[in-house]
């Protein structure tokens, strides 16, 4: 696999990030790595820093790693979960402000093409339906 | 006298959250997600769970251990937003503050995490309209009992408010007239504080 | 690269929308994805208002929604132009691998 920009999704619900990042593994293909999570603690509803951390260190590429998230909590987290990685590595996680769904497929077809982060990040946020 | 203090802050906090977690469901499904006392409620269990080695620490390192804790388990937006404000108080405190300035040192480092986590300030309906009031009533030199109404009653002032932060926010207008639940959760933490400072 | 279009040599092309429901999302971005290999700019349009929109931007090409047997115009402009009209071309007449 050529390193291109990862994407991380990142949902309340473990269902709907497993179903976003099946949705970019089936249309855009395998060019591109994508963790996923979902879920509190215990498995209910919510997001899970220390899984948002494991998520960005498993799909991790040296390019950077594209996150998109749901609601509120999912974004919050995920700032928490890139401020605790090493210096190094948090520069290179940028959240995109982008529908989860249609934003992941977005960032992952431009991903895919071998772009830099700050495209996927910018072809994620212009996505309007 | 550290290790004691630090082991009574948590059990106490535990206590109170524990006792109250369904209140504050409850608070939090009618503005909310509805679980802020199940994700609270899982936050000082963490903290209880690992209680002996934070209370074994000094008190800077028993705060960043705390609010590593907390960000780990809590699951909801206020898992980072309390996280950070105990990892920012484990940065500013190098050792137990000794007087009342000092905790207001402390205290003001924590209150700007959270504004900078939630990117929000006084006034948006979140646990920051009780935290500011009582970081004034440190600052004043208050007595605990004042700071501990005040806690109070900023969380029972948070019911007029138009809430512009978090999932209450889509509610807009039908935020009114509901406490907030992180406003009401940051009122006990500060009720259980000065519990034990005042037993101490 | 509207206005220039007078000063831009282009390689035209053009082919047919052959999928029931159009030019769906998941042939946009195999489009997307193969315009993007190479280094000339490379537009597209759907039927014969001639708006083109550039190949290379997923959310342009989603957006296209180009109809079952519809035309799809296509050109490209640079070193390779001619190699990127055609590989676009022979992906939308194989109906995109579909």
């Amino acid at each position: 696999m050529s390193e291109n920009v990862s994407i991380v999704i990142v949902s309340h619900s473990p269902a709907v990030a497993r179903g976003a990042a099946d949705m970019v593994r089936q249309m855009v293909g395998d060019d591109v790595r994508i963790a996923c999570c979902g879920g509190n603690p215990d498995g209910g509803l919510g997001t899970d820093v220390g899984a948002i951390l494991g998520a960005i260190n498993s799909a991790w590429s040296p390019k950077g790693v594209a996150i998109l998230v749901d609601l509120g909590g999912a974004e919050t987290n995920s700032e928490m979960a890139i401020e605790m990685l090493d210096p190094e590595k948090s520069k290179r996680v940028a959240i995109c402000n982008a529908p989860v769904v249609e934003g992941s497929v977005m960032a992952g077809t431009e991903a895919a093409c071998g772009s830099s982060l700050e495209e996927v990040k910018r072809t994620a946020e212009e996505f309007q339906s | 006298m550290t290790k004691n203090l630090i082991s009574r802050l948590i059990a106490k906090i535990a206590d109170s959250i524990c006792a109250s977690a369904d209140d504050l469901t409850k608070l939090d499904q009618a503005i909310g997600d509805g679980d802020h006392g199940i994700n609270m409620r899982r936050g000082v269990e963490a903290l209880l769970k690992q209680g002996d080695d934070i209370s074994r620490q000094d008190f800077s390192t028993a705060l960043r251990k705390a609010g590593t804790a907390i960000v780990m388990s809590v699951g909801g937006a206020s898992g980072p937003l309390y996280g950070s404000a105990l990892l920012a108080m484990a940065k500013t405190a190098s050792s137990m503050p000794s007087n009342q300035a000092e905790v207001g040192v402390v205290v003001a480092a924590g209150i700007d995490a959270v504004k900078a986590r939630g990117k929000s300030d006084a006034g948006a309906k979140t646990m920051l309209d009780v935290l500011i009031p009582v970081h004034r009533e440190i600052e004043n030199g208050s007595s605990i009992d004042r700071i501990r109404r005040v806690a109070e009653e900023s969380a029972t002032a948070t019911k007029p408010l138009l809430a512009k932060k978090g999932r209450a926010a889509f509610l807009g207008e039908r935020s009114i007239g509901h406490i907030d639940p992180g406003a009401k959760s940051a009122a006990l933490i500060v009720h259980a504080v000065c519990e034990v400072l005042e037993k101490r | 690269m509207k206005g220039h279009d007078a000063e831009i040599q282009w390689v035209d092309g053009k082919a047919k929308i052959i999928d029931l429901v159009g030019l769906h999302a998941r042939p946009a971005v195999k489009l997307t994805k193969l315009a993007k290999s190479y280094k000339s700019e490379v537009e597209i349009c759907s039927g014969e208002n001639r708006n083109w929109v550039n190949a290379k931007s997923p959310n342009a090409v989603m957006k296209l929604r180009a109809d079952y047997n519809s035309p799809l115009f296509v050109r490209a402009s640079g070193s390779d132009a001619a190699q990127a009209v055609k590989a676009i071309i022979d992906l939308v007449d194989r109906n995109f691998n579909e």
